[in-house]
C-alpha cells in the first residue's frame, strides 16, 4: 500500500496527536469536573488535584440533590430514558422510511424524482422556529401535543433528510451489475434488495444512523415547545442544574457524562460495520 | 439511465407476459420505495404556510390592537435596514468561515486516520465525542473554560502570556471564540463521513498509482479528492444547513453579543419571537432565511448530481 | 398524631414559643426534621382553616397544573404541596422547566392558547406581554371578591410598592399600580438590588462598604489594583434586558434619570439626558476599571459565582444572590455581607429596582376558581412564612414576615442583611416605564453599554445613538 518516511510518519503522529488534544482535552476536563464539587470547580486557578466525590453522579442516578436547604427531587434518570425512546424511535423510523426511498433515488431516473428528493431535503432547513408556533397549535388540536407519537413525528424532520441524502450516496456506489447478476438468478426484487444492496450500504447505513441519532439526541428545542415536563430530553434535563441559586457544574458535567455514554455505546457497536468501508472497494465498479 | 433498465428490456422481448408486468411494477416501485418517506414529512408545509402568513402580519404578541395584515411590509422594511444586512453578512461570514475550517480539518484527520488500523479506529471514535455533546450543554462548558477567573483556557492561554485574553466578549474575539466552539463541536461530524467515504473508495486507481510512481500530491488532488468531492459536497451541504442556522453555541455564549456583534439569523429571530413577541418580524426573518438556504442547498445538490453523473460516466468507460 | 405533639405544634401556629423552643421540644419528642416539616404545615392549616368560615374545600376533587420555574420559590411550595392539598382536597400536578428556557416554555404556552396549565410562575415585566396579549386574568376581581377570599389573606400584609409593581391598566407609560391598574399577578418573593461584599476581604484590605458611586468606584478600584486575582465589582453584563434592570437601573434612578418621558401618552426615550450621560459614563468606567474581564458575558450566574468564589470585592447586584452565595456550598459561605446602596449622594435613599418572582392565572384555565384558591394559598402568610423560615424564599413579600421573630433570628447569620433590607425597602420598586417594547428597549441598551464598554463608541454619542433607534422603534410600534 502506502510507503511512508520516518519524516512523514512522524508528522503524521504529531498531527494526530495534536488532533487528539484539541478534540479531547475540554472532554477529559469534563470527566474531571464530573467527580468534583461545586466549590473545586470554581477555584483560581483552576487544578488538576482534588479529592474525587460520586456525588455528582449518585445525585442524577438517585434522582435526589442535597442541599443546604433540604433535599430537591431530580428527574434527570426520567429525562434520560425520553431521549432515549425519542432517538431509538425516531432513528428506526427514518431507517425504515429513507433507506429504501435512498435507493429509489439511487437506482431508478423517475418522473419528479429529483423534486421528491429536493423536497425531502428542504424539510431539513426550514427553521425550527419558524414552525414552532403554529405546530404548537395545530399539535393541540388535534391531540399529539404531549405525546412522543407527536414528538417521534416531528423529530423525522432532523433524521429522516441526513439519512436519506448520505445513504443515497452510498447506494450510487454501489455498482448495479451486482443485483443484476442476483436477479438474473432468479430472486425476487425484496430479496435481492434485503440480501445484496443493503448489506453493500452498511457503512453508509451505519453512518448515517449513528449522526441521525446524535442529532435527535441532542435537539431540545422541539420537545420543550411540545411536550410538558415529563417529556423532555436529558439536554433540557442537564439545564435544570442552572438555578438561581447557583450553576451545579459538577451535575452538568456528569450529567454530559452519562448522556454520553449511550452515543457512545452506539457508536463502538457500530464502529463494525463502519470501518466495513475498506473491504468493500473490491466489490464496486 | 442505469444498466438496469437495459436489462429489464433485454429480458422483455424473451417472455412478454411477466415481463410487462414486471415492467409495470418497475414503473410504480421506485414511487413506492419514495412516497411513505415524503408522506411522513410533507404535512410540516402546513405550519409553513401558515409561518408565511404569519411574515406579512404586523403582529407582536404585546399589541394585539394593532395586528393586521401588512403584505409585504415586513420584507420591505429590511430593505433599508441596516441592523438585517448585517445579519445577513455575518451569518454568511460565520457560515463560510465554520465550513471552510471543518472540512479542511475533517478532511486532513479522516486522512490521517484512512487505514483501518486499530489505533485509528479507536482514535475515530474518540474524536467523535465533542459531537455527542448536546451544543447548548458544550457551549455552556466553554462558558466555563473560557471563564478568566475559573477557566482552564485562559489559565492556560495566560500561561502562554496572553493574560488579557476575553474570548467571547470582546467584539475583536467573540466570531472566533464561536467558531472555535462550532469547530470543536462539529469538525467530527464531517470527518467521520469522509472516512468512511476514503475507505469505499475503489482501490485500484492507487494501487496503479502507486506502481507508476506518482507524487502523491498528484495523486491526492487528481484521484482522491475527485473521488471524495460526492462526499464532500454531501457532508459541507449537512454542516452548512446547520450552520447558517447556528443558534445554540452562539446564543448560550454571547446572546448575540457584545453589542450586536453576533446577531445571526437565528439569535435576532429567537430574541424577535420569544422575548420581543414580534411574530411578524420573527417570521419574515426566518424566512428569509429559508429563502437563503434554499437557495444555497439547491447550488450544492446540482453540482453533486453533475459530480455525481461524471463519477458515473468514468465508471461505465 | 399524638396529642403533645399536636399541642406543641398549635402552640408554634399560635405564635406562644418561638421556633427554636419548638425544636428543642419537638427533640425530646423525638420528632425528626422531616416529620415537623409536614406537621407544620398541618398545623398552619388548621389555623387558616380556623381563622375564618371560609370553605377551603369548595373545589375539593379539582386538579390544578402549574407551570414552575427550576428556583428555590418553586422548590419551597413544592415542600409544602401536601399542605394545600389537606386544605383543600384538591390536587396539583406541575411541570419545573429550567431558567434558562423557562420563559420560552411560558411563551410557546400562552401563544398558543393552551389550557394546559392553570398557573404559571412569572416576573412583573414578563406581564407586560402577557397581560395585554390576553392570556393572564386580572386578579383584581377575585382579591375583591369576599365570597371567594379568605378573610385571613390580608392583601394589604403585602409590601404596597410590589402590588403597585404587577399592576398595570395597559396603557404605555401609565404607572405601575395607578388608576385602573389591573392586578396581572400575585407577588410571590422578590429581590432588591444592593451591595452584597466579601467581609473577609474587606478586613483584610481595611475597607468600609461603599455609601455612593463615587466611594463604589474608588474601593473597586482599590480591590482590582491591590488585590491577589481580584477584581472590584461584579455587575451583570450579558446582551438582556437582566444586565439593566439590577443595580444599573438601581443607580441610574436613584439620580433621578429615566427610561422613558411620558408626555401626554406619548413615549419618549431619555437615556440621553444629562443626568443619565453622567451617570452611565461613570458606571462604565467602573466596569472598565474594576468590573469583571468577561463583563458582557456574565449573567446573574457568572456574578453569583464570583462572589461566592472569592473572586469579586463585592457585587451591586440583586440581595438574594449575596444571600445564596452566603448560605449555599461555595468557598466564601459565611463571608458575604450586605449593605444598603444609594449611589447618588444627595439622594434621600436608595431606590433600588426589585425582580418580583409573581404567580398568575392563565386566562386559558378551565378552572379559574380553583385556581384562585391555590394562588390565595401559595401567597398566605402561612406558606410565606414557611418557606421565608424553612426554606429559600427570601425575600418574602409579606411585611409581617418581616416582623416574624423566627424569621429574623435566621436572617440574623447573614450580616446587614435586615439592616439593608430596612434601608432599601421603602424606595424598592420597579423604576421601568412600563411599555410593550420592554424587552426590545432594554436588549437595544445592554447592546449598547457593551459596545461603550469595550471603547466602541463614546458614552455621550452612544447614548444618543440608543435614543434614536428606540425612538424609530417605538413609532414603528405605534407608540409615538
Amino acid at each position: 500500500m502506502q510507503h511512508m518516511s520516518t519524516g512523514e510518519r512522524l508528522l503524521r503522529g504529531v498531527l494526530i496527536t495534536l488532533a487528539l488534544i484539541f478534540f479531547l482535552f475540554p472532554i477529559f476536563w469534563i470527566l474531571l469536573m464530573s467527580f468534583q464539587t461545586n466549590a473545586d470547580i470554581l477555584r483560581i486557578p483552576p487544578s488538576l488535584f482534588f479529592t474525587p466525590t460520586l456525588d455528582n453522579y449518585v445525585a442524577l442516578i438517585t434522582g435526589e440533590l442535597k442541599t443546604a436547604s433540604g433535599v430537591l427531587k431530580l428527574a434527570f434518570m426520567q429525562n434520560l430514558f425520553n431521549s432515549f425512546i425519542l432517538s431509538t424511535a425516531s432513528v428506526a423510523l427514518s431507517l425504515v422510511l429513507a433507506v429504501p426511498a435512498a435507493y429509489a433515488f439511487a437506482r431508478y431516473k423517475f418522473r419528479f424524482s429529483e423534486d421528491i428528493a429536493f423536497t425531502l431535503l428542504s424539510f431539513k432547513f426550514a427553521p425550527p422556529l419558524l414552525v414552532l408556533l403554529p405546530l404548537t397549535i395545530y399539535f393541540q388540536q388535534i391531540g399529539l401535543a404531549n405525546t412522543y407519537i407527536g414528538l417521534i413525528w416531528v423529530y423525522q424532520l432532523i433524521t429522516l433528510p441526513l439519512i436519506l441524502w448520505i445513504v443515497r450516496g452510498y447506494f450510487e456506489d454501489i455498482s448495479p451489475d451486482i443485483e443484476h447478476a442476483y436477479r438474473i438468478a432468479g430472486h425476487s426484487w425484496a430479496k435481492m434488495f434485503f440480501r445484496i444492496s443493503i448489506p453493500l450500504a452498511r457503512p453508509g447505513i451505519a453512518a448515517a444512523a449513528l449522526l441521525s441519532f446524535i442529532f435527535a439526541w441532542n435537539n431540545f428545542v422541539f420537545a420543550l415547545v411540545l411536550a410538558s415536563a415529563d417529556k423532555q430530553p436529558v439536554t433540557v434535563g442537564a439545564l435544570a442544574f442552572v438555578t438561581a441559586s447557583g450553576i451545579q457544574y459538577g451535575q452538568i458535567a456528569a450529567a454530559v457524562v452519562i448522556s454520553i455514554a449511550p452515543t457512545l455505546a452506539l457508536a463502538l457497536f457500530a464502529q463494525r460495520y463502519l470501518v466495513e468501508g475498506l473491504s468493500l472497494g473490491a466489490v464496486k465498479g | 439511465m442505469s444498466a438496469l433498465d437495459h436489462s429489464a428490456a433485454a429480458t422483455a422481448t424473451k417472455a412478454a407476459t411477466p415481463a410487462r408486468r414486471r415492467r409495470r411494477r418497475q414503473r410504480w416501485l421506485p414511487y413506492l420505495l419514495s412516497l411513505p418517506a415524503l408522506l411522513v414529512t410533507v404535512w410540516i408545509v402546513i405550519p409553513f404556510f401558515t409561518a408565511i402568513y404569519y411574515s406579512m402580519l404586523r403582529y407582536r404578541l404585546s399589541l394585539p390592537q394593532l395586528k393586521g395584515f401588512v403584505g409585504l411590509d415586513n420584507y420591505l422594511n429590511f430593505l433599508t435596514d441596516g441592523r438585517f444586512w448585517y445579519t445577513v453578512q455575518v451569518s454568511l461570514l460565520y457560515t463560510v468561515l465554520t465550513v471552510v475550517i471543518e472540512l479542511v480539518l475533517g478532511l486532513g484527520i479522516a486522512i490521517l486516520l484512512q487505514r483501518s488500523t486499530r489505533f485509528n479506529n479507536l482514535a475515530a471514535m474518540l474524536l467523535l465525542l465533542p459531537l455527542m455533546v448536546a451544543p447548548a450543554l458544550a457551549a455552556l462548558m466553554w462558558k466555563l473554560m473560557t471563564n478568566p477567573n475559573f477557566g482552564v483556557l485562559s489559565y492556560l492561554v495566560g500561561l502562554a502570556g496572553l493574560t488579557d485574553f476575553r474570548w467571547a466578549s470582546d467584539p475583536s474575539t467573540a466570531l472566533f471564540t464561536v467558531i472555535l466552539v462550532d469547530v470543536w463541536v462539529y469538525t467530527p461530524f464531517i470527518m467521520v463521513l469522509l472516512l468512511a467515504g476514503l475507505r469505499s473508495l475503489p482501490k485500484q486507481p492507487f494501487e496503479a498509482a502507486a506502481l507508476d510512481g506518482v507524487p502523491k500530491t498528484f495523486v491526492f488532488f487528481r484521484i482522491t479528492l475527485p473521488m471524495l468531492m460526492p462526499y464532500i459536497l454531501t457532508a459541507s451541504l449537512f454542516r452548512m444547513l446547520e450552520s447558517i442556522q447556528q443558534f445554540d453555541i452562539v446564543y448560550a455564549m454571547t446572546q448575540g453579543g457584545p453589542g450586536n456583534t453576533l446577531t445571526v439569523f437565528q439569535v435576532e429571530s429567537y430574541l424577535q419571537f420569544f422575548q420581543f413577541t414580534n411574530v411578524g418580524r420573527s417570521a419574515a426573518l426566518l424566512m428569509v432565511l429559508w429563502a437563503i438556504t434554499y437557495f444555497l442547498s439547491n447550488v450544492f445538490v446540482k453540482n453533486w448530481l453533475r459530480l455525481r453523473e461524471r463519477a458515473q460516466g468514468v465508471a461505465a468507460e | 398524631m399524638y396529642d403533645k405533639e399536636r399541642d406543641l405544634i398549635d402552640a408554634l401556629a399560635r405564635r406562644q414559643i418561638g421556633r427554636r423552643e419548638f425544636m428543642r421540644r419537638a427533640g425530646q419528642l423525638g420528632l425528626g426534621a422531616a416529620a415537623m416539616t409536614g406537621l407544620m404545615g398541618q398545623a398552619m392549616n388548621r389555623s387558616l382553616a380556623q381563622d375564618s368560615g371560609f370553605d377551603w374545600k369548595a373545589h375539593q376533587g379539582t386538579t390544578l397544573k402549574l407551570l414552575l420555574n427550576k428556583h428555590p420559590y418553586a422548590d419551597a411550595m413544592i415542600a409544602d404541596i401536601e399542605a394545600f392539598k389537606e386544605l383543600t382536597g384538591m390536587d396539583v400536578t406541575y411541570d419545573v422547566f429550567p431558567e434558562d428556557v423557562y420563559f420560552d416554555k411560558v411563551t410557546a404556552a400562552l401563544s398558543s392558547g393552551s389550557s394546559e396549565y392553570d398557573a404559571l410562575m412569572t416576573g412583573a415585566y414578563q406581564t407586560w406581554t402577557y397581560g395585554p396579549a390576553g392570556w393572564l386574568v386580572d386578579l383584581n376581581e377575585y382579591i375583591q371578591d369576599e365570597a371567594k377570599t379568605a378573610g385571613t389573606w390580608d392583601w394589604d400584609d403585602v409590601l404596597p410598592n410590589l402590588r403597585a409593581s404587577t399592576s398595570w391598566s395597559g396603557v404605555p407609560g401609565e404607572a405601575l399600580g395607578g388608576e385602573g391598574a389591573k392586578q396581572w399577578a400575585l407577588p410571590w418573593a422578590f429581590e432588591l438590588n444592593s451591595i452584597s461584599y466579601n467581609r473577609r476581604i474587606f478586613d483584610e484590605m481595611k475597607l468600609t462598604p461603599p455609601k455612593d458611586l463615587a466611594e463604589l468606584m474608588e474601593t473597586a478600584a482599590k480591590i482590582s489594583k491591590d488585590g491577589d486575582g481580584l477584581y472590584g465589582v461584579g455587575v451583570r453584563g450579558s446582551r438582556s434586558w437582566a444586565t439593566i434592570h439590577p443595580g444599573f437601573l438601581s443607580g441610574y434612578a436613584n439620580f433621578g434619570a429615566k427610561d422613558f418621558n411620558v408626555d401626554g401618552g406619548m413615549l419618549k426615550a431619555a437615556m440621553n439626558s444629562p443626568e443619565a450621560k453622567t451617570f452611565t459614563t461613570d458606571w462604565v468606567k467602573m466596569i472598565q476599571d474594576s468590573g469583571p474581564k468577561n463583563w458582557s458575558t456574565y449573567t446573574w450566574y457568572q456574578v453569583g459565582n464570583d462572589l461566592g468564589a472569592g473572586a469579586s470585592g463585592m457585587i451591586f447586584d440583586a440581595d438574594i444572590l449575596g444571600y445564596f452565595q452566603n448560605n449555599g456550598d461555595t468557598k466564601e459561605k459565611g463571608n458575604i455581607g450586605f449593605h444598603a446602596f444609594a449611589a447618588n449622594p444627595d439622594a434621600k435613599q436608595p431606590t433600588p429596582n426589585v425582580w418580583i418572582w409573581s404567580l398568575a392565572m392563565s386566562n386559558f384555565s378551565g378552572k379559574k376558581d380553583a385556581t384562585w384558591y391555590f394562588l390565595q394559598w401559595a401567597t398566605s402568610k402561612e406558606h410565606d412564612r414557611f418557606g421565608a423560615v424553612e426554606m429559600d424564599m427570601v425575600n418574602p413579600v409579606r411585611q409581617s414576615i418581616w416582623d416574624d421573630e423566627d424569621f429574623k433570628k435566621r436572617m440574623e447569620q447573614n450580616e446587614g442583611y435586615l439592616k439593608q433590607f430596612e434601608a432599601s425597602a421603602p424606595g424598592a420598586k420597579i423604576y421601568f416605564t412600563p411599555q410593550p417594547l420592554f424587552f426590545d428597549v432594554t436588549t437595544a441598551w445592554a447592546a449598547m453599554l457593551q459596545r461603550m464598554v469595550a471603547g466602541e463608541v463614546p458614552v455621550d454619542e452612544g447614548l444618543d445613538q440608543l435614543v434614536a433607534s428606540i425612538d424609530d422603534q417605538m413609532s414603528q410600534a405605534g407608540l409615538q
